[in-house]
């Protein structure tokens, strides 16, 4: 048993409650500094996939710059705190169904692949600090930026390029959405 | 179980529970809120359990998916940011017209 069982298991805890409250709470400012506290547990847990670059990605784009634009948007909302608005008995009832038909659906996919074996075991153990390892065969962590941004120029260059318009495009569009139409 | 939670962060089931639920909570929130930004929070919890999945599939099958599956997460956080700055502006498009982002109320096309 290894003690970063005491960190993992928490962490999941953590990023399932944060996600609750982020879809589900009442009052916006909160959903969206919880949904902060969930993508944040959903970092630590790249660390625990040896996916430190994505890691840290994920911490630069998501916690500094969505969740920066989210509590922006929630400024738009009527329901900042004490107001509230509440869903209508429809759309609870469809929420209740859709909801409890995905996480069946979803659960059972994951209980099947721990049954049928499909879960291979990492033969090291894994710890959050490592040693720096010979070469890239021997671990994915440290050599890993090195490598992504090789295949990010090689095999991937042309995803990769057609992602580096998207955003151009995406500044031009949004920049075109939010200007006033008198000029 | 216990064999379940002792293996912990070494099998892959956790991290597919994880996204499975992930997911679950953003469709859940996609449909319960009216609120235009609250939607676009079960978006991103939605996103989120998806690009989790990939990268602990990769993680276990080997170096080479491990890396292809860690650069088409980096693909979809991109995508992500690029969403969610065209929903912001959307937001606040429709906010200008209608002066809420209630997604109930905001009907018409041409104010």
């Amino acid at each position: 048993m290894s003690p970063s069982l005491f960190l993992f298991w928490p962490l999941v805890a953590l990023v399932l409650v944060s996600a609750a409250t982020a879809a589900l709470a009442r009052n916006l400012v909160y959903a969206a500094l919880s949904l902060g506290v969930s993508l944040a547990g959903v970092a630590g847990l790249y660390l625990f996939l040896q996916a430190e670059y994505v890691a840290v990605i994920q911490m630069i784009v998501y916690v500094g710059g969505i969740l920066v634009l989210i509590l922006f948007g929630v400024m738009f909302s009527r329901d900042l705190l004490g107001k509230k608005v509440r869903p209508n008995w429809g759309a609870r009832i469809l929420g209740g169904i859709v909801g409890l038909v995905t996480a069946i659906a979803c659960g059972r996919v994951a209980w099947i692949a721990a049954e049928r074996g499909t879960m291979p075991t990492t033969s090291a153990p894994l710890t959050l600090v490592r040693s720096a390892p010979e070469s890239w065969a021997g671990s994915i962590a440290t050599d890993a930026p090195i490598h992504l941004g090789t295949l990010l120029m090689n095999a991937w260059l042309a995803p990769f390029l057609v992602i580096a318009m998207l955003l151009t495009v995406v500044l031009v569009a949004a920049l075109g959405l939010v200007r006033k139409e008198s000029a | 179980m216990i064999d379940f939670l002792l293996s912990g962060p070494e099998s892959l089931a956790p991290y597919l529970l994880v996204g499975a639920g992930l997911f679950t909570l953003g469709l859940l929130a996609c449909v319960v809120r009216r609120n235009a930004v609250g939607y676009l929070i079960g978006i991103e919890l939605m996103l989120n359990g998806g690009i989790l999945n990939a990268v602990a599939y990769g993680r276990f099958r080997g170096l080479q998916a491990a890396a292809d599956s860690q650069i088409l997460a980096l693909f979809a956080i991109g995508l992500a940011a690029a969403e969610a700055a065209i929903a912001l502006a959307l937001v606040y498009a429709v906010f200008r017209n209608f002066r809420d982002v209630d997604l109930d109320l905001v009907r018409t096309l041409r104010s």
